[in-house]
């Protein structure tokens, strides 16, 4: 009677525990709260990405939410159409590249939504960003020795022609393997009434073996454009001479430094060339020769 | 007895169906509720399919592969190193926390036990009056290195950039450049690597730029992971540091790079914070500059207590009991 | 000395009596295997066997089976390895040495110094093999070796001195094997055929014609004069091992000749201890005699002294100065973990012996012995304190590592591959005592006639002058008239 009374009792934790504590469905599973920073760019390929970032609440910090499902969709005319749908990496970051007929808006803006919704694992989260369609372009002479550039700024106005902006506040960079560098610590400027912002590079930035070196404006966070950035290559850089010799000889290259070859071969070879004759003779006292005469 | 047997038969059969059904039924919850507790880490992750350069095809989990990694070079390339760049780093003292993030993210990428620290923080007070501070420590691959040059077989080399590599297909484990550095950098393969991370490393090619997969009986260290450089990515500790106290980037253009993009020029980050480098009186020439801890952001750590660790536990981790001595 | 056994006036007769004795005596024990010599050798190979087994474990599963972790990377192989590279100077110095400085007592004990050369030059040279984390990735060394790498220079001059000491050992020993071939092989004696054949392939044919005895002279004296600047070399490069990096305790500028030193005086220590047991084994009182004692215990004394004033500068320099990363270590070493050891190592096993060695009375076999036993056995100690002490002190401070790494002893692996090396080393010296004369019989002969004929012109050179004095008494007794013409 004892054995089916723990036969009993294991069926019974068992099943109690597989439906009861171990729920696989997350329906009734607590959900994180989530949050979206939603953002806009567009490169100088004129490529134009919305990028949302989520975070989830962990222990009073917010940190890079996975795998968590993001909707994309554009706002036009009050309605919601889907764009697609796209899963965060591992650092929280899912991108979308907006497709160049992208509904606009009779201003020449757009809107687009970003959702949690429906998430196994987050709560519903929402945002949105509301910008206008502007243009950044370079205007320089990449040979140019006074280093001169000048960025215009410009949005399509109500006729479809281009409106130079004034007030918008560019920066100028220099694109480096990593990252890109300010040109100058005061690498701000705004735009003037032809929406023209101009600088002067300064002359010991290093460049390329051929001098080479790539500037970069960009609009960053603006309320009405978000982000955008151009680029263009110059030949402002100072030269970097390429190295006449990486490998020397030296103490810690491959091929040591002759004096130390020289005097170890020396060394040793003395040595040896004493031990061949030494040999040499014992050959002779094997053969029984007389070397006296 | 007769009438005991026949009874006996009757019941039997009921009695039989009975516990049957009655085991079936332990025996179905209790193989559940096993499974349960032993499935180990959460299965989320996809299968996925790669394909290696040699033409090769597995799955593995999608959890275990990092984020797509290229096929790396030849020993030959990794020898010569990416012409026209000299790597530095520069490390903000008065930024470090102590956190170990760095750690963490190099130990996960090189799939290196939790007792081997590539990059290690250490709590330094160099006289009994002066303040305490973290100190994160990378191999320097220095200028003058004291360790290529005792390698009998050149193993270890100096390249081009600046990096100084181990080839593990040629190391003898003389470990003669773990004696010759001055700064506790080098690590040695004491042992067969856990058999988890040869498996998870097995389908990897050999190259000095990944340092992987490992081999017993050679020496490995910091590689400031040239692998990820080919890419225009920064290593894996400058990349993670949530502080953004780990600057990398190319002397050639005088420029570093922080963890969160920003991008100062290096002379201009060496003058104004009195940039210095650890132990310069050793000649070594190491290429990894440090500026001073002043005007810290975080409070002095605490000279008894352990440097605290973050990032997460990878698969992985391993405590010392689990080597083979 | 030897001419003792010459019973002068006796003459001629005598020496050849003398030699006859001396070669009787010499040959004796190699026509026995008694029961002791085997029980000694089962032994031997019994730690070698277990040696062998715990060297495959650790071929088998990596260096870590040994107490050697990542900052002790270094441990009880190497420092057994200086150790015995080390006492391989003994043959040097009373070869070569003595050889050049024409020291005719160094007659009977060059053959032992020698064999110890050449055995502990073996086994020091395989250490570094069996400390390797890829051994078969040994040729490695050849095919991409780097010149620019002490370890490179290491094996270029270790390779060289075993080149060198194996000839050194073998040239003196051509005549003896003449002896054995002509002699032994009519006497009854274990492996006859074995013992022939290699007896005289050995011999090279020697006859004892002038020529060949004057190239086995010119052979000699090239090898003697050579290998002392390569022996000095040796230890020297075996010190850039460590004198090459930057770690404190092992960034001086003395270590070559500290090693050199410290070779010297515990190879002479090892001759000293050769000398007492082959003595004693083989009954060769009669040649190598309490004045050889006495004179290698003069010169032992000399070494030591050498030693402990280079051991002074060593330690006493630095502690002067107390800079930061040295003055860790030297705390460690004067008043830490490694004081007893240290200290032990300096006043028992340096100062004392300096006090035996210098009372004449204590100068005796026995006596001698037991100094140049802790002599030995301190310089082994004192070379785990130059390696290990150094490894627990790096520049950066050791914090937050598992236990294993932050102290080191070494483990049954390593002092049992160590005792197999060492027992490699008895083996070795046993068998080679067993097959061969372990007195230069030839050299102790040039030995005696070389005394006989200065014994012989000293006792002419008396009798003459005796003469001469009768004859100037007999002038002065009988006057003038009889003087007598001088024979």
């Amino acid at each position: 009677m004892t054995m089916k009374r723990i036969a009993f009792a294991i069926t019974l934790t068992g099943l109690f525990y597989c439906i009861v504590i171990d729920q696989g469905h997350p329906q009734t599973q607590g959900k994180s709260e989530s949050t979206i920073e939603l953002s806009y760019y567009k490169k100088a390929d004129m490529t134009k990405t919305a990028v949302a970032i989520v975070k989830v609440r962990r222990d009073s910090k917010f940190v890079p939410a996975k795998n968590a499902k993001v909707v994309f969709y554009v706002m036009h005319e009050n309605v919601q159409r889907l764009l697609k749908s796209v899963n965060t990496n591992n650092k929280g970051k899912a991108v979308i590249v907006l497709q160049k007929d992208l509904p606009l808006e009779e201003d020449h803006s757009f809107s687009i939504v970003a959702k949690i919704e429906n998430d196994s694992m987050y709560e519903n989260a929402e945002e949105y960003i509301h910008y206008k369609d502007a243009n950044l372009t370079l205007h320089l002479n990449p040979h140019d020795t006074d280093r001169i550039v000048t960025a215009r700024v410009t949005e399509v106005g109500n006729d479809g022609k281009e409106i130079p902006v004034k007030g918008v506040e560019l920066k100028f960079y220099v694109q480096r393997m990593f990252g890109i560098m300010p040109a100058i610590e005061a690498n701000t400027i705004s735009t003037d009434e032809k929406g023209e912002a101009t600088l002067v590079y300064p002359k010991n930035i290093p460049g390329d073996s051929a001098g080479g070196l790539t500037v970069v404006a960009k609009i960053e966070d603006n309320e009405q454009f978000g982000n955008l950035e151009n680029k263009a290559v110059t030949s402002w850089g100072t030269v970097l001479e390429a190295e006449k010799d990486p490998y020397p000889r030296s103490l810690w290259e491959p091929s040591a430094p002759l004096p130390l070859i020289l005097s170890i071969t020396l060394m040793f070879g003395g040595v040896w060339c004493s031990y061949f004759f030494i040999f040499f003779h014992l050959r002779k006292i094997k053969k029984g020769e007389n070397i006296l005469l | 007895m007769k009438k005991v047997k026949k009874y006996n038969n009757i019941t039997g059969r009921r009695d039989f169906l009975r516990k049957s059904l009655i085991s079936g039924c332990v025996l179905a919850g209790g193989a559940i509720g096993l499974e349960k507790v032993f499935s180990g880490e959460n299965d989320s992750g996809e299968k996925v399919k790669v394909l290696t350069p040699d033409g090769k095809v597995f799955v593995a989990n999608s959890d275990h592969l990092k984020e797509f990694r290229p096929p790396p070079v030849t020993n030959e390339e990794a020898r010569k190193g990416i012409p026209n760049r000299k790597f530095v780093m520069v490390f903000d003292l008065s930024k470090c926390d102590g956190c170990k993030t760095c750690t963490a993210a190099c130990q996960e990428m090189h799939f290196t036990e939790s007792d081997r620290e590539w990059i290690k923080v250490f709590k330094m007070k160099d006289a009994t009056t002066t303040a305490p501070y973290y100190f994160p420590k990378p191999c320097f691959h220095c200028d003058n290195p004291p360790c290529t040059k005792v390698c009998p077989v050149n193993a270890t080399y100096k390249r081009q950039d600046g990096i100084v590599l181990i080839d593990n297909e040629r190391c003898i484990g003389c470990r003669c450049c773990m004696a010759a550095c001055p700064y506790s950098t080098r690590f040695f393969n004491w042992s067969h690597p856990d058999p988890r991370q040869v498996a998870a490393t097995a389908n990897i090619p050999y190259s000095p730029e990944q340092s992987l997969p490992r081999r017993m009986g050679t020496v490995e260290k910091c590689d400031f992971c040239p692998d990820m450089l080919r890419e225009g990515n920064m290593p894996a500790c400058a990349s993670t540091c949530p502080m953004n106290a780990i600057y990398f980037g190319d002397q050639n253009e005088d420029a570093v790079t922080n963890a969160s993009g920003v991008t100062v020029r290096l002379s201009q980050l060496l003058e104004d914070n009195a940039g210095y480098r650890h132990l310069e009186e050793l000649g070594t020439e190491p290429r990894v500059y440090y500026l001073s801890p002043k005007n810290r952001k975080y409070p002095v750590p605490d000279m008894e207590s352990p440097v605290k660790k973050q990032g997460k536990a990878m698969p992985m981790e391993m405590d010392m009991g689990n080597m083979k001595m | 000395m030897v001419n003792e056994t010459l019973n002068l006036p006796a003459g001629q007769a005598g020496l050849k009596n003398g030699i006859e004795i001396l070669r009787e005596d010499c040959l004796r024990p190699l026509q026995k295997w008694g029961r002791s010599t085997l029980i000694w050798i089962g032994f031997l190979l019994l730690v070698i066997g277990w040696g062998l087994y715990c060297y495959i474990h650790q071929l088998r599963n990596g260096l870590g089976v040994t107490a050697m972790r990542d900052y002790v990377s270094w441990g009880l192989y190497i420092s057994t390895f200086v150790f015995f590279i080390g006492i391989s100077h003994s043959g040097t110095l009373v070869s070569a040495i003595l050889r050049i400085s024409k020291q005719e007592w160094r007659r009977p004990i060059t053959r032992s110094a020698e064999l110890l050369t050449f055995v502990s030059l073996l086994f020091g040279g395989i250490l570094p093999i069996i400390d390797l984390g890829r051994p078969d990735r040994l040729a490695n060394i050849v095919i991409f070796g780097r010149v620019q790498s002490p370890l490179v220079w290491d094996v270029i001059s270790i390779c060289t001195y075993l080149v060198g000491s194996t000839t050194f050992l073998f040239l003196p020993m051509i005549p003896d094997m003449a002896l054995c071939r002509d002699r032994l092989t009519v006497c009854d004696s274990r492996f006859k055929k074995f013992r022939k054949w290699l007896y005289t392939k050995m011999a090279l044919g020697w006859k004892g014609t002038k020529s060949q005895w004057h190239t086995l002279e010119l052979t000699m004296t090239t090898m003697t004069i050579v290998i002392i600047p390569v022996a000095v070399s040796v230890h020297t490069v075996v010190s850039y091992i460590f004198a090459m990096t930057l770690r404190p305790g092992w960034d001086s500028t003395v270590f070559g000749p500290y090693f050199v030193t410290g070779a010297l005086y515990s190879g002479s220590a090892g001759v000293i201890l050769g000398m007492a047991a082959f003595r004693k084994l083989y009954h060769l009182e009669k040649y190598i005699t309490l004045k050889h004692f006495d004179l290698m215990g003069r010169i032992q004394l000399a070494l030591t002294l050498i030693y402990a004033y280079l051991n002074l500068n060593e330690y006493w320099i630095p502690a002067y100065k107390m800079a930061t990363a040295e003055g860790r270590l030297l705390t460690d070493l004067f008043y830490g973990s490694y004081s007893k050891a240290f200290w032990t190592c300096q006043f028992g096993t340096v100062m004392l012996p300096i006090i035996f060695l210098a009372i004449p009375k204590l100068r005796k076999p026995l006596m001698i012995s037991i100094t140049c036993i802790i002599i030995v056995a301190g310089a082994w100690v004192k070379r785990y304190l130059i390696v290990v002490p150094t490894l627990l002190h790096p520049f950066m401070p050791i914090q937050e590592v598992p236990e294993s790494w932050s102290s080191y002893f070494p483990n049954y692996v390593e002092f049992s591959v160590t005792a197999a090396c060492l027992a490699g080393i008895f083996l070795i010296i046993t068998l080679f005592s067993k097959l061969f004369p372990m007195i230069a019989v030839w050299e102790v002969e040039d030995g005696l006639k070389i005394d006989y004929d200065k014994q012989a012109a000293i006792y002419l050179r008396t009798k003459r002058e005796e003469e001469e004095a009768k004859i100037l008494e007999d002038r002065l007794k009988t006057g003038s008239e009889t003087i007598q013409q001088p024979a």
